[in-house]
């Protein structure tokens, strides 16, 4: 039945957003990437694909930060075409999706704040997809329920903050806890929606938000080995949804070393590659948890570019918007990846890229 | 084929030429060529990348050039009074070629670049100063707001006093103003002013009021004129604020939300005296940067219109350079990397122009080496080139739109230039608008020197370049509205009429008499008026429709056999173009005898009624060897529709099979006599072994490669039987449907004519 009248709101958009995803890199766009020499070449090379001239008014001396503020534009640019033009329910889902953005964006002005950087200089560096008016009023709060009672009280992420008010003052610590605790609350709310707005979207969103959710959890596990976050604690941080909710969770919240962590994803079959050859590099060479978590990190965003890529598989459904903005982004890490590399001429580390198509 | 003189029935015979160019001619050869427009290259090096090939340093210079040519143009456009821009055709042309191009171009890079930092420094100059001037006219705004504010305020001292003597906060925060006021004692009254954007007041001040838990009083105001930043000449528009708090932590923390929130904040003094002596100073500072601005404008501007002179041929030389070097990275280096080798199409007439522009190239490089132009036997398929000039281009573009044809064959843009404005002129049909759009036409072409040269709106430019289509569609519509008789909807008495009115009768109507002689030339004007003038003008259009887009089908459809008969496919004879014609003779061609011999016999005398045509065509089809006796239109009508529809059906499975058929045989012929294609069994690895070939060999031997791969696909028996199948399903139904079409030609006539007949009631009714 959503097929009968997905195209009267959404079809447009729909092909819209799969003509720009056609438009991604492919792996021979990224093999001749790889082979620029300098970032003159990769502009020339970037210029025989969809990203087409975004580099030609640029003068000379580029920088691999142009590069990515400019594909980042591109994306945004085409986020707030999709977003303009777009009606109930997608609209609401298009803006959830900007949440996201919006709670590293608020995340990013309370730590800059509490360090006392420039205010102007934060602003720009935050992601333009999460960007609200009363965003600049954030960097005069001291705790955090000043913070939410000045700014966040009307925006949409109200609701989220309303569990971290007992949290007292801001320090690092703080912060990173109320960034897990409002984004706990934003994928479960985002998962509860998905679910209201027909079954096809709800089971490709449901995919990708619990594989995001337990990716958090993994994270936060992992993060919170040796420091004083008690378990209680801990176990307040994860996202009660994903593949590895309730009983993962459970253990997780009580792990103490990397290999319970490990024994909890065993038994999700997807994730069981995700420690595979960890085991074999800290056998041969002490990589320790650091270098586990590096390349987990790694893993992670293959898997979630795979999940992602999945989407496209199934019509009539919102999740192809997610999924558009996601692999974009993990694009455009690509991008700057590779310019970076050529920049530094750091050519051995090139290919650790992650392909899309 | 000797033929001397450009044609449009076939396109131009080609061939492949490689050209041996040394090094240091080629760049100008190419311009030389280039300017000529009639080679095509081929990509030698379809393998490398782009910022790999030769050349690339120099597309990036053109490139950075062109950056910088895009920059001073956006700075024009931008630049609120029209910076005039020189046309090319004015300025003096830049050489690029010859022993000096080198030179030339690195001159011009120096230019630009040197223009371009002049620029940037003039615009930075122009901002920050504009930047300050804004920043005082600001701040004036601020102090005057503030000083209307605080009148306003003293006026209501006394009455504000009274309200709240017995309430006890506000009284203090009051209290605090009024001792300002009312002493000469300097005390720091408690409030932020600033400017802000005038979107985001509300945000601003709902932030505020939050955050201060509204402990604030806060007035804004409009400042009417907009802010326009000189870079982008975009215009803001803001809003003066003053804030009144108790406190230095809440002003503070007032000047950080607004701060964040993008506003300037300045100093005022509370003290009037002071206020009045700061606005003072402003406005002389204001003033004298107003100068100053004013004379930076006035300098940029006229670096704009010195780069405005220059700034048409800049582009046309950065544009060609970029193009010769797109050009020369299709090239190859030979072995010793002395020469370069390119490879591609030439029109074997213009071969003689070529080897003269190479000369020429040569000459003026001051070199006395010429470059070698020698032919590729090459058995692949040349690209299709027609020549046209200014009047056959508009019609051959017509006909591209709808698909080019293969090399060599009958090109149907001649014969549009005939069929297309007629059939336009079969609906359009009115002397009068004819003769209209006739000097419109010629009008345009009158003006073609001049118009050529300018810039045309989409529009404007679209009817210019179809300037020759109009101008024959208007000739031809005066001829068919003679035909018609028609002349802005009215009719012509030109001869006299062949029919009388006599007096009318009791009821008003009188029956034109014939009065025996014919009206020479067109519809008789009798017609136009009478009651059954439109029954008889729809019925003679309608038919005439059909038998126009019959002969103009039969006509399209001979065009393919000089195509057969040059490429020697007796074959595409046979099974096309015979059961083709058949079919469309045996059922439309029959009905078009039919509405001919209709028109030719005189109903009035004959005992049955004259049939419907349409429903003859339906029941030939339908109930195919019964005729009504009452609508027959001649003896054995029956019987020779029967073998009618028998033709017709025998020719579909003849399209349909007979060509598959013999290709088939033919191949079973060839594998009888002990030749087995290479790469019909084994396709998988002789395919792999054709990319090692290709990555090997070079030049000829890739032509070979590629060709060898076309020739296999073409003998893939499948492709030809589905191939075939396509073509004689689209032939039968583009038939019915084509001559459903050509009743809109009908139906089109109709709807010009009401249209102006009815525009002239209305113009009659006023």
């Amino acid at each position: 039945m959503e097929g009968l009248f997905f195209n009267v709101n959404s079809g447009f958009l729909e092909g819209i957003v799969r003509g720009y995803k056609s438009g991604t890199l492919t792996q021979s766009h990224y093999a001749s990437l790889t082979q620029c020499e300098t970032l003159e070449d990769f502009k020339t090379q970037l210029s025989a694909t969809d990203y087409g001239n975004f580099l030609a008014n640029e003068p000379s001396p580029l920088s691999t930060a142009t590069i990515a503020d400019k594909a980042t534009q591109i994306l945004v640019d085409q986020f707030n075409f999709l977003r303009s033009n777009s009606v109930e329910p997608l609209s609401k889902f298009l803006d959830y999706i900007t949440y996201g953005y919006m709670i590293d964006n608020v995340v990013l002005l309370i730590t800059g704040t509490l360090h006392e950087r420039d205010t102007h200089e934060l602003l720009e560096r935050c992601h333009p997809l999460g960007i609200f008016d009363t965003m600049p009023a954030l960097c005069v709060a001291t705790n955090v329920e000043e913070l939410y009672q000045s700014v966040l009280v009307e925006t949409p992420l109200a609701p989220y903050f309303r569990d971290c008010l007992s949290a007292a003052d801001l320090d690092d610590m703080n912060i990173e806890i109320i960034r897990n605790t409002v984004y706990k609350a934003y994928l479960e709310d985002f998962y509860n929606y998905a679910s209201t707005i027909g079954s096809t979207t709800a089971e490709v969103m449901h995919s990708i938000l619990a594989f995001e959710a337990d990716r958090r959890t993994i994270n936060i596990t992992i993060n919170s080995f040796d420091t004083e976050l008690t378990k209680e604690q801990r176990a307040k941080l994860f996202p009660a949804i994903g593949r590895l909710f309730p009983a993962g969770n459970n253990v997780l919240a009580k792990a103490d070393d990397i290999d319970q962590v490990r024994q909890v994803c065993e038994n999700v079959g997807e994730y069981r590659s995700f420690f595979d050859n960890s085991a074999s590099a800290q056998s041969n060479g002490d990589l320790g948890d650091f270098g586990v978590a590096a390349q987990l990190e790694d893993r992670f965003f293959r898997m979630e570019v795979h999940l992602n890529k999945l989407a496209f598989l199934q019509q009539f459904q919102y999740g192809v918007f997610y999924s558009y903005v996601k692999l974009k982004e993990q694009e455009i890490r690509n991008i700057t990846w590779i310019a970076e590399c050529i920049a530094q001429d750091a050519r051995d580390r090139i290919h650790d890229f992650i392909p899309i198509f | 084929m000797g033929d001397d003189y450009p044609t449009l029935f076939r396109s131009e015979q080609m061939s492949l030429r490689q050209f041996l160019i040394p090094t240091e001619v080629a760049h100008d050869a190419v311009a030389e060529l280039g300017e000529l427009g009639n080679v095509q290259f081929k990509d030698l090096n379809p393998a490398v990348n782009p910022f790999q090939r030769s050349f690339v340093g120099e597309i990036r210079r053109t490139e950075e050039m062109a950056r910088r040519v895009r920059f001073f143009e956006s700075q024009i456009q931008k630049e609120k009074d029209v910076v005039p821009i020189r046309p090319l055709y004015d300025s003096s042309p830049l050489v690029t070629v010859g022993p000096s191009a080198a030179h030339n171009i690195d001159e011009l890079d120096v230019t630009l670049a040197e223009h371009e930092t002049r620029l940037v420094q003039m615009n930075d100059s122009y901002k920050t100063l504009s930047e300050r001037t804004r920043e005082l006219v600001e701040a004036r705004h601020v102090l005057r707001e503030t000083a209307v504010f605080f009148d306003k305020a003293e006026t209501q001292q006394t009455d504000i006093r009274t309200s709240f003597d017995d309430s006890s906060a506000p009284l203090l925060q009051h209290d605090d103003r009024e001792q300002q006021y009312s002493s000469a004692v300097q005390f720091d009254l408690e409030f932020v002013a600033g400017t802000i954007d005038r979107t985001r007041i509300s945000t601003f001040e709902r932030v505020l009021w939050r955050v201060l838990r509204g402990n604030l009083y806060m007035n804004h105001t409009d400042i009417t004129e907009p802010f326009v930043d000189p870079a982008t000449g975009t215009e803001t528009r803001k809003n003066v604020f003053i804030i009144f708090a108790h406190g230095d932590a809440l002003l503070a923390k007032i000047r950080k939300v607004a701060e964040s929130m993008g506003a300037t904040l300045y100093p005022i003094d509370a003290n009037a005296d002071k206020r009045s002596d700061s606005l003072r100073e402003v406005t002389a500072r204001l003033e004298d940067l107003e100068t100053v601005l004013y004379n930076t404008g006035l300098n940029r501007r006229s670096e704009l219109l010195r780069i405005g002179e220059n700034l048409a041929r800049w582009q046309d030389v950065v544009r060609k350079e970029k193009a010769i070097y797109e050009t020369m990275n299709l090239f190859n280096y030979d072995v010793r990397r002395k020469t370069l080798v390119a490879e591609g199409w030439v029109p074997i007439r213009d071969l003689p122009m070529i080897q003269m522009a190479l000369r020429h190239a040569t000459e003026e490089s001051g070199t006395s080496v010429v470059p070698i132009v020698q032919e590729l036997r090459t058995n692949k398929t040349p690209p299709t080139f027609t020549r046209t000039n200014k009047f056959t281009e508009g019609f051959q573009t017509i006909m591209d739109a709808y698909g080019i044809a293969t090399y060599q064959e009958v090109n149907p843009g001649l014969f549009a230039i005939v069929t297309f404005p007629f059939l336009f002129a079969v609906m359009f049909g009115d002397i009068g608008h004819g003769l209209i759009i006739f000097f419109a036409a010629l009008y345009m072409i009158s003006q073609e020197k001049k118009w050529a040269r300018q810039e045309l709106d989409e529009i404007l430019g679209q009817f210019f370049y179809g300037r020759y289509i109009i101008l024959l569609m208007g000739l031809f519509s005066v001829y068919t509205g003679l035909m018609y008789n028609d002349i802005f909807s009215k009719s012509l008495h030109i001869w006299h009429s062949g029919w009388d009115f006599p007096e009318p009768g009791s009821n008003g109507a009188s029956y034109a008499v014939s009065n025996g002689h014919m009206y020479p030339f067109g519809v008789d004007p009798a017609w136009h008026g009478a009651d059954n003038g439109l029954v008889f003008t729809n019925s003679y259009k309608m038919k005439m429709s059909i038998v126009l887009g019959v002969i103009h089908m039969t006509f399209a459809l001979c065009l393919q056999l000089p195509n057969h008969i040059k490429f020697k496919r007796p074959l595409d004879i046979y099974a096309n173009f015979i059961p083709q014609m058949i079919f469309l003779q045996s059922i439309f061609g029959y009905l078009v005898v039919c509405i001919l011999y209709k028109w030719s016999i005189d109903w009035s005398t004959r005992d049955t009624e004259p049939p419907s045509l349409l429903n003859m065509l339906i029941a030939m089809i339908l109930s195919p060897g019964k005729v009504d006796a009452t609508s027959q239109l001649y003896r054995g009508q029956g019987f020779i529709q029967v073998v009618l529809l028998l033709l017709a059906m025998v020719c579909v499975p003849w399209m349909l099979c007979m060509k598959p058929y013999f290709q088939w045989k033919e191949r079973q012929l060839i594998e009888g006599q002990g030749y087995v294609g290479l790469g019909h069994r084994n396709g998988g690895p002789r395919e792999s072994t054709d990319e090692v070939l290709e990555g090997e060999e070079e030049g000829n031997g890739r032509a070979i490669v590629e060709e060898m791969e076309e020739e296999h696909e073409q003998h893939d028996f499948s492709e030809v039987v589905i191939h075939q199948i396509i073509h004689t399903i689209e032939f039968c139904l583009g038939c019915i449907s084509h001559t459903a079409s050509y009743l809109r030609l009908w139906a089109l006539i109709r709807t010009i004519g009401r249209v102006a007949r009815r525009g002239r009631a209305r113009a009659r009714a006023r």
